[in-house]
């Protein structure tokens, strides 16, 4: 056993594809940690997770880590259309990197999980699978969207079961971060929200990094898992969505008229990280992806 | 001596006393082991074992005739002294170090003023603790808090502090950094340690005018290199490394004080992690814990370094609510002389002294900011006053 040198030991990072989210995150998702994106569904978590998969191919001059990703799915269905979506201007933005014929959705492994067991099925056999792979274009990242699919079902809300549930939770983790050491991986993982009910907050009210409260959609929500899996995690981050109103003056008519508008708000705020400060950055989601908004 | 005091088995001790040996020098004109064997009904070859048992106690006896019944042992004055000579890591955050049993201790900070200074170095801090072990006082504390605390921002505060040089009131030593989750991030540490060094060179502007003179010489590189980083990945690496941190430190030894090593704190960042999973046998974690924790604490004594231990808290199940405990168990944080817990205050981060043998129960607010461990912006505020 010796040291690890810290002045060779740098910590790459991989491209989310837009430079203000970039900034925020010093850099992307960092390499040899796990990083967990939590928002209720419609945020924008699965964008980010297919937009970061068709990034890391990416030459790392450009950001990325020139490599393949794993990307595996516990809710169905995955959304193919939008991923190829995604890859016609991902492919038309960045095509000088890549050969005419190239397909960069070849560079995608996608893999269904159903429970708990078979994730860590799969985990042991991806081993062997970037062993293998080191030939050709190495996996680099490994997606999972989401985490807490798993887990919501199988287990009853009994001392014993939650209790297997949590050393569920310590056995994934340390077997994930395993692999992110041994192959220098990025890991991004999806997790739901609860909502919060009622003025007794409970357990569940109990603050975890730098926001008081998680608010999306008018209503006060917190991360699922509870503290075990807050615990196996490198760093958090956290999407909400909110539908502001906006008033706005119809300039065609004689100008007194007005026209309310919805426009949804989305924005990402650092909840916890190891080397981030406490930040938010507002962001959009169009057809070419998922962006980040300066103000 | 007396014979209840031979480290042999209670029987043979029983047969020596009915016999009517009841002092070492009673068995001294026992001439042979065949007379003793036949004397106490016992083979011969247990005979001889209690001779020799009784020889050697007499022989340590007479060398150590002055004192008393321990080897080594020290008198409660001397531990003081002892402690008192002892160096302190600054935790950066005055707060938190006054809270550790320091105080303000440079006067030259004080007279200063503390806005710039509130952060610095010097602002001192003892976390001083004798343990049962005696005659060397060793510093062992267990730090909890919730995700997102900044259990590892202290952490990594602690690895780079530790270096700072003797002129400044540091200890100039290097650090462990056992890292068993992965949060260790080596641009926060160069962050951090950049800090650290600007803090130190202005602490030198103020207390020296000739600034030219006494420019620091030391780079972040510098502070990154002198931390040594283990990463591990599963309980049994964790449990290997630590046996074989005894050498690691004997092999890091300063050249010109051979007691003392290098190495002058060991953070493990965090014992809990690999614990939490694949052990049924609760008793088993246990002991591996127990015995894991005296290893640590022997090596914090033999070497004198501090072990800074850093742990996640857990939800206790108890009368059908549930509350937040320290992870492991309870066994686990008896081991532990110190115990410190950070938790969320409002907006603000607080510490608080939960356990301590030598230390009063006390809180205060710290906050994580761009260059590290500080003192929270409105207690800063409160010190000035003073």
């Amino acid at each position: 056993m010796t040291p690890q040198s810290l002045l060779q030991l740098t910590s790459q990072k991989c491209t989310t594809g837009c430079p203000i989210l970039d900034r925020l995150l010093y850099g992307g998702i960092p390499c040899d940690s796990i990083t967990e994106i939590v928002a209720e569904s419609g945020s924008g978590k699965t964008q980010i997770c297919l937009q970061l998969s068709l990034h890391a191919q990416l030459p790392v001059s450009h950001g990325g880590l020139a490599a393949s990703s794993l990307y595996l799915h516990t809710e169905f269905p995955f959304p193919f259309r939008r991923l190829h979506q995604l890859c016609l201007s991902f492919r038309s933005s960045n095509a000088h990197h890549f050969p005419v014929n190239d397909n960069p959705c070849d560079r995608i492994f996608v893999q269904s999980v159903h429970t708990a067991d078979h994730l860590l099925e799969i985990m042991s056999k991806t081993d062997p699978f970037i062993e293998n792979s080191k030939n050709q274009v190495p996996v680099r990242l490994i997606v999972i969207d989401s985490i807490a699919a798993l887990f919501r079902s199988d287990f009853d809300n009994t001392p014993v079961e939650l209790k297997r549930r949590s050393s569920l939770f310590f056995e994934i983790s340390s077997k994930l971060k395993a692999l992110a050491k041994r192959f220098n991986l990025a890991v991004l993982v999806t997790n739901q929200v609860v909502d919060l009910v009622g003025p007794n907050e409970g357990i569940n009210g109990l603050r975890i990094g730098n926001l008081v409260c998680l608010h999306t959609s008018g209503r006060r929500v917190c991360p699922a898992l509870g503290l075990a899996w807050a615990n196996c995690v490198n760093s958090r981050l956290f999407l909400s969505r909110n539908e502001e109103v906006i008033r706005e003056e119809n300039e065609k008519s004689n100008g007194q008229s007005c026209d309310f508008v919805k426009k949804k708000m989305r924005k990402l705020y650092v909840v916890f990280a190891p080397h981030l400060p406490e930040s938010s950055c507002e962001f959009e989601i169009t057809r070419e992806g998922v962006f980040g908004v300066e103000r | 001596m007396e014979i209840w005091r031979l480290p042999i088995s209670a029987s043979q001790r029983g047969k020596l006393i009915s016999a009517g040996y009841t002092s070492l020098s009673s068995l001294s004109s026992i001439s042979s082991s065949s007379d003793l064997a036949r004397e106490l009904k016992v083979s011969e070859s247990e005979a001889m074992n209690i001779l020799k048992v009784a020889s050697h106690s007499r022989g340590s006896e007479t060398s150590n005739a002055s004192c008393s019944i321990v080897e080594g042992a020290q008198s409660a004055w001397d531990m003081l002294h002892d402690e008192e000579s002892l160096m302190h890591i600054t935790t950066s955050s005055a707060d938190l170090d006054n809270i550790l049993g320091g105080g303000i201790h440079c006067k030259e900070v004080t007279e200063i003023g503390w806005s710039s200074l509130s952060l610095i170095v010097n602002s001192v801090l003892k976390y001083k603790l004798t343990t049962a072990f005696g005659s060397e006082s060793i510093i062992f504390m267990l730090i909890g808090g919730v995700p997102g605390i900044g259990k590892t921002q202290l952490g990594i505060q602690i690895a780079v502090n530790v270096q700072i040089p003797n002129d400044f009131g540091g200890l100039g030593g290097k650090a462990v950094y056992i890292d068993t989750e992965g949060s260790f991030m080596v641009e926060r540490a160069f962050q951090i340690a950049e800090a650290c060094i600007e803090d130190m060179s202005e602490y030198n502007r103020f207390l020296r005018k000739d600034f030219q003179e006494c420019k620091i010489k030391m780079l972040p590189q510098d502070i990154l290199e002198n931390i040594f980083y283990f990463r591990i990945c599963s309980y049994t690496e964790q449990i290997a490394l630590i046996n074989y941190l005894d050498k690691f430190l004997s092999e890091h030894k300063d050249v010109d004080m051979s007691l003392w090593s290098q190495v002058k704190v060991i953070v493990v960042d965090s014992v809990t992690f690999h614990f939490r999973q694949d052990f049924d046998d609760m008793a088993l974690r246990t002991r591996v814990l127990s015995g894991m924790a005296l290893k640590l604490m022997n090596l914090a004594k033999r070497f004198s370094l501090a072990v800074v231990l850093l742990n996640q808290v857990t939800t206790k199940h108890t009368e059908a609510s549930f509350q937040l405990a320290l992870a492991l168990g309870d066994s686990w944080s008896h081991t532990c002389t110190n115990r410190i817990v950070l938790y969320w205050n409002g907006n603000e981060r607080y510490a608080y002294i939960d356990k301590s043998p030598s230390l009063r129960s006390a809180s205060a607010a710290y906050s994580v900011t761009a260059r590290g461990i500080r003192n929270s912006s409105s207690s800063c505020k409160r010190i000035k006053m003073m």
